[in-house]
């Protein structure tokens, strides 16, 4: 008789009390805004409240892939670097540059991947097609899609980037969706942000 | 019935016209004994005289808010010689502002601090600030136990940054605490005051229990150049001693499609805003896609800020 007690409480009771609870927390949380944003699954229709073609400071181009919304655009790269195109230096020709050696590349410092063996070079840059990145298989990336190249190993960050979660839009919530680029807030050499110090302080409250 | 309700209107224009009339006049009058030289703050006399006596925000019609409108920058003109545009753009459709924070990805920078400083135009001599940082021990759970006034190099091992700023509230107890009905929640979700409509009891400071509202215990001084030109009339708009202040998540450019100042301004990416009621927006993926938490949620308060980890 007593086993039969030990074993209704423990495999009955118990199990009984946990579903009920869980299923109490499910739905304790669905009220106010929580149940208003869960709600709402019609797609917001912007035109006529705000402008829907929205300038941004630089020049776009149009992702690879769609995020939930459909296609987005991201800040391009090349025209960022001051030098593109590599191969007008990079060439089989001789070097005929002025100041050639002080606008090599010896500045750069790699902090990227394993601190007893960081990436080389080659671990991104093309040795035949120097004005594009090769993938650890072998196929070509343009800078402008650098997300590719990044996306192999920060896979995790990658996804967050195209839903959202990681970066940041460009200048507007509404409209059009513009992304920075992964190179645009993070150095590929050396991607962790720096220390340094903060841009104002607080004064105390009391 | 109507034509009686007409009269009655035309009356009570017509008195308003007269003493707004006799006011002018009078100003004039007293200038002009006075000298000539003081014959131009005769029409600041009038104008402020008119501001003295606008209505509520909300009872106000398109007409009038238009009026108080070009009034407010016809005496910013003639006081402070700037130009400036206040706008009144009401919320759209289908629209809820929501706002999600990266506790991973700040590193306490406080970019985003400066560039509401600078946005909102908030007093630069008691250093007024809506967000505050708290620099916090790995382990710390809630704000009141980490540092909000750090000052060294950032950021620091061992710690990580939570920004507090209003969380506008879809159940907003300052609101409630408001004896005069200065401050609301409009239906796109931000909690707004009118400053004009302002006692300054401060009751609603002391309802908040995120200390999300500041108080102009003097007159907002801002340099002249800094000032931010692009103004709503219940967002950024200059204020006055005596009156209460807090976040509008931008109000002048959230409303016209922009992001607010402070998600601009992050160089880290740790701040998310976005339309709530769209499924594709940024903050429905950071909400049906992390690990989110509100602060303090166990007071109901049901705040439209949530903070998550990657």
């Amino acid at each position: 008789m007593k086993n039969f007690f030990v074993y209704s409480i423990r495999f009955c009771v118990i199990p009984g009390l946990l579903l009920f609870l869980s299923v109490l927390t499910v739905f304790s949380n669905q009220e106010g805004v929580t149940a208003r944003y869960k709600d709402a699954s019609q797609k917001l229709d912007i035109n006529g409240q705000v402008e829907t073609i929205i300038p941004v400071p630089k020049q776009i181009v149009k992702a690879t892939m769609d995020y939930q919304g459909g296609p987005f655009f991201i800040e391009a790269r090349k025209s960022e670097i001051k030098r593109f195109k590599c191969s007008s230096c990079h060439n089989n020709k001789t070097v005929s540059i002025q100041n050639a050696a002080a606008i090599s590349h010896a500045d750069i410092k790699m902090v990227h991947g394993d601190t007893a063996a960081p990436l080389a070079c080659n671990t991104c840059h093309s040795q035949e097609d120097r004005d594009s990145l090769v993938t650890s298989k072998g196929s070509k990336i343009d800078l402008d899609h650098v997300y590719d190249m990044c996306g192999q190993c920060h896979f995790r960050q990658k996804k967050d980037w195209i839903g959202g979660a990681h970066g940041k839009r460009v200048t507007y919530w509404a409209g059009q969706r513009v992304v920075k680029n992964c190179t645009s807030c993070h150095n590929p050499h050396s991607p962790r942000f720096d220390k340094r110090w903060p841009a104002t302080y607080s004064v105390p409250f009391k | 019935m109507d034509s009686d309700k007409t009269k009655k209107i035309n009356r009570r224009a017509f008195l308003k016209g007269a003493a707004s009339t006799a006011i002018v006049g009078t100003a004039a009058v007293t200038t002009g004994c006075k000298g000539k030289g003081l014959l131009g703050s005769s029409e600041v006399f009038a104008l402020e005289f008119q501001e003295y006596f606008k209505k509520h925000y909300c009872l106000m019609t398109p007409a009038e808010r238009q009026e108080t409108v070009s009034r407010l920058e016809k005496l910013a003109r003639i006081k402070q010689d700037i130009t400036i545009e206040i706008d009144t753009t009401g919320p759209g459709q289908d629209v809820l502002y929501g706002y999600a924070f990266n506790v991973t990805r700040c590193e306490g920078y406080m970019e985003c601090v400066k560039a509401c400083v600078k946005e909102n135009n908030l007093d630069r001599r008691s250093n007024t600030q809506y967000i505050r940082i708290f620099e916090m021990e790995h382990g710390q759970m809630s704000p009141d136990q980490g540092d909000g006034k750090y000052f060294h190099m950032v950021p620091r091992e061992g710690h990580f940054y939570m920004g507090v700023q209003c969380f506008q509230c879809e159940n907003p107890p300052c609101v409630k605490a408001c004896p005069t009905k200065a401050t609301w929640k409009e239906p796109d979700g931000i909690v707004v005051v009118d400053y004009d409509w302002c006692i300054g009891c401060r009751y609603c400071m002391a309802a908040c229990p995120y200390w999300g509202r500041r108080f102009n215990w003097n007159q907002p001084e801002i340099p002249k150049q800094e000032i931010a030109t692009q103004q709503h009339y219940l967002g950024n708009r200059q204020r006055v001693r005596g009156m209460m202040e807090k976040c509008t998540f931008c109000i002048q450019r959230s409303r016209k499609g922009k992001l607010t100042a402070c998600v601009e301004a992050c160089p880290t990416g740790a701040r998310v805003f976005g339309n709530l009621l769209d499924p594709d927006s940024e903050i429905r993926f950071v909400l049906e896609n992390k690990k989110v938490y509100r602060l303090k949620e166990d007071l109901g308060t049901d705040p439209k800020f949530w903070y998550f980890i990657d």
